[in-house]
């Protein structure tokens, strides 16, 4: 029956999801919905567990004085000071309201603009700089294929944004209708190529799991 | 004769830098040629009628702010001014903040009242299911919206929506990665007949040339996407420099950025040219 129960409950939730893609209303449509509740339930108590298992860990790092513990001890106090504050202002305690309807009076969204978002795009701009090194230390035409690779990303690259020296008004054109070329045909080619094979494997996959064939998912 | 591996990168970190400053500094805002797809974006909503109700998804955080808020801005500017109404949603936890702001600053301009020409509804974990849930019932997947904490069917824009995404004429996905644009186009778009847009990060664009035009309307490609469709929105204004946030100002700053991006792209294929010659002179001497 351990076993039995959930391959059986899968099989079922499988069919009913996949017969209310294919009609509206209903029975089905019904159960659907109720299914993607649950969904959503799920995966908001994965937050809780998420944060459950931050906690433990770094805890546990803290108190066995891992070298990076006071970076740890600052994200726990981070995670429960914001969370703390968040709670604070959705219930009103200690008179921190937005004023006059204004969101951006908020101790949350100040230190969200404020803090959380600048750090987040600095750390995202700083990809430019690590791009840059590794494009020159590991892009190399060592083969015909990595050549092709190479000459395609360059053009792309040049296409993609306007020169930033004066260029013959040919060359520019040129660079633009190859770019053009290489994106609306060759990439798209090989993406529907791509997006195709990997629809058949979902397909054949979920169709294993609802017939009941894979169980991998039982650890077996 | 030196290698590549004998130069430190920190070499290149700093002329990356220096690039980057320096036509920050100098940068000139020039027009951009529009492309066929960031036209499909504008005139798409352009076609809409007014009063239409359109799902705008905020699927970004501000890592990817750079990119999709200036898209994010010049759309909510789009389809307010055209008197289109939003029902405003996000998957990823990260982004309600910046819809808040954004909102909080541009409806007012064009008088718009929250529950009657635009509704905030806030994210929903979830990410697929969550779309699923969106797609199937609104007011089943939102009991209550983000702002007010009000029951959704408590708002007149909520009474002409239906369930299987009934009463709404366009979905646009502003999309950073997974959740995004493709999860909407598997679990909404065809399924519901939605025609849908989007704007995505450089890294996300290759992607949707296999869904344009059928699955996929439209898009705007990373920055110089949102340039150009600025460039649009914006036709006849003109930049006021003391208002950050006025969209011709954000339209003349995203073409100064493009300066910027045009000459970075530039060094970096002068990086790749140096780093092949280097590479090949080593072997040809070792050999």
């Amino acid at each position: 029956m351990k076993r039995e129960i959930p391959i059986l409950l899968t099989i079922l939730c499988g069919w009913m999801v996949i017969t209310a893609f294919f009609t509206t209303g209903g029975v089905p449509a019904a159960w659907n919905d109720e299914l993607l509740a649950w969904g959503v339930i799920f995966f908001s108590v994965a937050f809780l567990l998420g944060i459950g298992n931050l906690v433990r860990i770094n805890l546990k790092q803290i108190s066995a004085r891992h070298p990076d513990w006071p970076y740890k001890a600052i994200l726990l106090f981070v995670l429960f000071a914001y969370l703390g504050i968040g709670v604070a202002e959705i219930h009103g305690w200690f008179g921190w309201v937005a004023a006059d309807g204004n969101t951006e009076t908020l101790r949350r969204d100040w230190i969200y603009n404020r803090v959380f978002a600048p750090l987040q795009a600095t750390m995202f701009s700083l990809l430019a700089f690590y791009i840059a090194s590794a494009a020159f230390r590991a892009f190399r035409a060592r083969s015909t294929e990595a050549t092709l690779l190479l000459i395609a990303g360059a053009l792309v690259m040049m296409g993609q944004v306007p020169m930033p020296i004066p260029v013959p008004a040919a060359v520019e054109t040129w660079i633009a209708t190859t770019q053009a070329f290489l994106m609306s045909v060759v990439n798209t080619a090989g993406q529907k190529a791509v997006i195709i094979g990997a629809t058949l494997g979902v397909l054949a996959t979920g169709l294993r799991i609802v017939l009941g064939i894979e169980r991998s998912y039982l650890s077996e | 004769m030196a290698t590549v591996t004998d130069i430190d990168r920190r070499w290149v970190f700093l002329i990356m830098g220096l690039v980057v400053l320096i036509t920050y500094i100098g940068g000139v805002a020039k027009d951009l040629p529009v492309s066929e797809y960031v036209d499909a974006y504008y005139k798409t909503i352009e076609d809409l009628p007014a009063g239409s109700v359109v799902m705008l998804s905020a699927d970004f955080d501000p890592a990817s702010a750079a990119e999709l808020l200036p898209m994010y801005q010049a759309t909510i500017h789009h389809l307010l001014r055209r008197d289109i109404r939003i029902v405003n949603v996000a998957t990823w936890p990260a982004a309600p903040p910046y819809t808040r702001r954004w909102f909080d600053q541009i409806a007012p301009q064009y008088g718009k009242v929250y529950g009657t020409d635009w509704l905030e509804l806030g994210f929903l974990p979830g990410d697929d299911v969550a779309m699923g849930q969106i797609g199937g019932s609104i007011t089943s997947a939102f009991a209550e919206d983000a702002r007010e904490n009000k029951p959704i069917t408590d708002f007149p824009l909520t009474a002409e929506l239906s369930s299987n995404m009934g009463g709404i004429v366009l979905l646009v996905s502003l999309s950073a990665g997974y959740p995004g644009i493709l999860e909407w186009i598997a679990q909404v778009g065809g399924r519901y007949d939605v025609p849908i847009l989007t704007g995505t990060t450089a890294v996300q664009t290759p992607d949707l040339y296999a869904y344009y035009p059928s699955q996929c309307s439209g898009f705007l490609g990373a920055a110089t996407g949102a340039t150009q469709y600025l460039q649009l929105v914006t036709v006849g204004e003109t930049e006021v420099p003391d208002d950050p946030d006025n969209l011709a100002t954000v339209r003349a700053s995203n073409q100064r950025r493009m300066f910027v991006q045009s000459w970075a792209h530039g060094i970096l294929i002068l990086l790749i040219i140096v780093g092949n010659v280097l590479y090949f002179r080593g072997r040809s001497q070792t050999a």
